[in-house]
This record gives C-alpha cells, sequence and structure tokens, in this order.
C-alpha cells in the first residue's frame, strides 16, 4: 500500500502532537517508503509528514530538488526521522498551502536559514544548515509533527486562488 | 418532487465605520439560515465595506433576503446591495496561473490606475485583487497602488515588467513585479 491519500482538515489526527520513533524497524522503514511515494504522487509536493497520513510519529519527508524554488540549493531527498531545529535565523514571508488544507493559501514567516538534525532510516545522525526554499519546507513540515498547520501562522489569507471548485 | 437548490446572492453592505456592523449584518444572515460562502471586508477611508457571497438552499428569494437586512442597514445608516448569481457565477474558476504582485507607487497624479490596468487588460491578464492607498503629505501626496495578478500563459513577471516599463517613465512612477504563485506543501 505504497501510496497513502494525504488526510485533510479537520481529521483530528492533524493536530495530534507526534510521538518519538523509538526504534527504527520495518514499520518506520515502510512509513518512509510510503510518505515518500506519497510525496511523489502529489502533484508538484515537496514533502509529507507522517501525520498527513494518519500515523503520529515524528517522521517526515522532504525533496524539494525537482521544485524551480528549491532546485539551486538542497540537500536531495530527505528522510526524517526524529528532526529537531537546532537554530533558526533570518525571516522571509512566502505565499504557502497545504494539501491537507485545500483551497486556502496564505502568507507565512520563517526563518530563511535553519540547522537541522535528524536520524537516517540507517541509524545515523545527521546535521546540516538548510536555507532558503529548503528550510520553508522542513519548518513547514515539522510543524505537522507538532499539530500545527500553516493556518496557524498566517499573517494575511488568501483564498481559492488555485484548485478550488466550487463552493 | 422539487428538488431543493443551493441559491447564491452578493451581498455588499457600505457605511460609516463603527463597531458592530459584522455582528449586526451577520445576526441577519444567521437568522436567516445563510452561508457566507465568501467575503471580503474592509475599512476604506472612514467607511467600512462588506462584500459577501452568500448560499442558502431554496425556496428563498432575493425579497426575502432584502426584508431582513434593510432594516437593519437603514439602523446603521448602511448601503446595502444584494444581487442573485447565476449557477455558473458560482463555480470558480481553477487557477494554475503563476500569480504576481505588482507594486505601482509615485507623486499622485490623475490615472495611475487606469493606465496601469489598461495595460493589463491589453494582455488578457487578470487581476485578483487590488489595494490602493493614498499616503503622504498634502504637499506632497503618494499614491500607492498594489495588485494581484493571474498571468496567462505566455507571460511571465520580466514581460509584464517590461511591459509596463514605457509607462512607468511616462507617469515617474516606480513599478515592480516578483512572482508569489503560493507553493502548496
Amino acid at each position: 500500500m505504497p501510496i497513502q491519500s494525504i488526510l485533510r482538515y479537520p481529521h483530528p489526527v492533524l493536530k495530534k502532537l507526534c510521538r518519538n520513533v523509538e526504534k527504527i524497524d520495518k514499520t518506520i522503514l515502510s512509513l518512509i517508503e510510503d510518505l515518500i511515494d506519497t510525496m511523489h504522487d502529489g502533484p508538484g509536493s515537496v514533502g509529507v509528514a507522517a501525520p498527513q497520513i494518519g500515523v503520529t510519529l515524528r517522521v517526515c519527508v522532504i525533496d524539494v530538488s525537482k521544485n524551480r524554488h528549491g532546485k539551486e540549493n538542497n540537500h536531495g531527498l530527505l528522510r526524517m526521522i526524529n528532526p529537531e531545529i537546532t537554530a533558526r535565523s533570518g525571516s522571509a514571508t512566502m505565499r504557502e498551502g497545504c494539501m491537507s488544507v485545500p483551497d486556502y493559501t496564505g502568507d507565512v514567516e520563517r526563518a530563511t536559514e535553519v540547522t537541522l538534525r535528524f536520524t537516517e532510516p540507517d541509524g545515523t545522525v545527521r546535521e546540516f544548515v538548510a536555507s532558503g526554499f529548503e528550510a520553508v519546507a522542513i519548518q513547514h513540515e515539522m510543524d505537522h509533527l507538532d499539530g500545527i498547520l500553516f493556518l496557524d501562522r498566517v499573517t494575511s489569507i488568501k483564498t481559492g486562488l488555485f484548485r478550488r471548485k466550487n463552493y | 418532487m422539487h428538488k431543493s437548490e443551493i441559491l447564491h446572492f452578493a451581498v455588499t453592505v457600505v457605511g460609516k465605520d463603527r463597531p458592530g456592523i459584522v455582528a449586526a449584518i451577520t445576526e441577519g444572515l444567521f437568522n436567516l439560515g445563510c452561508n457566507i460562502a465568501d467575503s471580503s471586508c474592509t475599512m476604506l477611508g472612514g467607511e467600512f465595506a462588506m462584500i459577501l457571497i452568500i448560499s442558502l438552499k431554496s425556496p428563498f428569494s432575493k425579497t426575502r433576503l432584502i426584508e431582513e437586512l434593510k432594516p437593519v442597514c437603514d439602523g446603521l445608516g448602511m448601503t446595502l446591495g444584494v444581487r442573485s448569481l447565476h449557477s455558473d457565477e458560482v463555480a470558480r474558476k481553477e487557477i494554475n496561473d503563476e500569480i504576481c504582485m505588482i507594486s505601482v507607487y509615485g507623486a499622485d497624479q490623475p490615472g495611475i490606475v487606469y493606465h496601469v490596468t489598461r495595460e493589463l487588460a491589453a494582455r488578457k491578464i487578470n487581476i485578483t485583487d487590488l489595494n490602493t492607498k493614498l499616503i503622504g503629505t498634502d504637499e506632497a501626496p503618494v499614491y500607492v497602488m498594489m495588485l494581484e495578478v493571474a498571468l496567462p500563459d505566455g507571460e511571465t513577471p520580466e514581460s509584464v515588467e517590461q511591459m509596463l516599463a514605457a509607462l512607468k517613465k511616462e507617469l515617474n512612477v516606480e513599478i515592480g513585479v516578483r512572482e508569489i504563485t503560493p507553493v502548496a506543501f
């Protein structure tokens, strides 16, 4: 069951605080594969967090390398287990949308640079600094692990500028 | 059997700003069982302007809506406008175009909005949002216009900026174009 359907708000899982992964086992590895398949299935999707497919664990995947905003500056496909942002700096506003909150877009302020630490599926801990669009994607996906949606961070809302079918 | 359908109306309410306008109008809508499907309400100068797209199940009539809202508006000294929407007006277009912000500002003069939007219209560039504000001093008034536009195929922020370059010179205003297409995560 590789491609999972993306849960949409008001599904309660999207507002839950996710638990840390204690042990990387088969379930976690197949969860990561599902997240990757689901991300690749979404048109233009650059990341999916576990709660978006109904799993309340601190796992997410990100790949901005194929996106025009991220292709020049990225770390490729990131499989992130128990990710943490240990430092952040700068600030910029970008208009965001989310597959779990269709029909809404809004301006959100994010750090422009984040120091990220997470565990890889093979157990190694990786730490690096991400910036620009990749940093925005990381902050957006990691918010999902804390039950935070971009709607919680919007400074000005714009509705209906994409993919809204009707009222 | 008569099938109940959803009716849509565009409602506008404009008048002198004060606390309680939205509550009074939406109380009337709530009493009628209306949904507010889309809305934009803002202060313009000392006026408060509400634009609402409301929906509700038939049987219902525009007359009934006006009957409910007119006394409320009269009490507040506000002007009411109601228009019935056809079903083909209600279906919102899917926009997959690039969205751009165009900022225009400079010494106030007649025709800034007209001259800029005329150029956009000629290129079939659709305005999705437009705000203007008169700022500065009485001696040196400055006009600021912010437009959000959807670019049709073939147009880019650069092509729009290029297209407006002559106008920028002619009106002696600043014109900037930048892409703000939302990113869906």
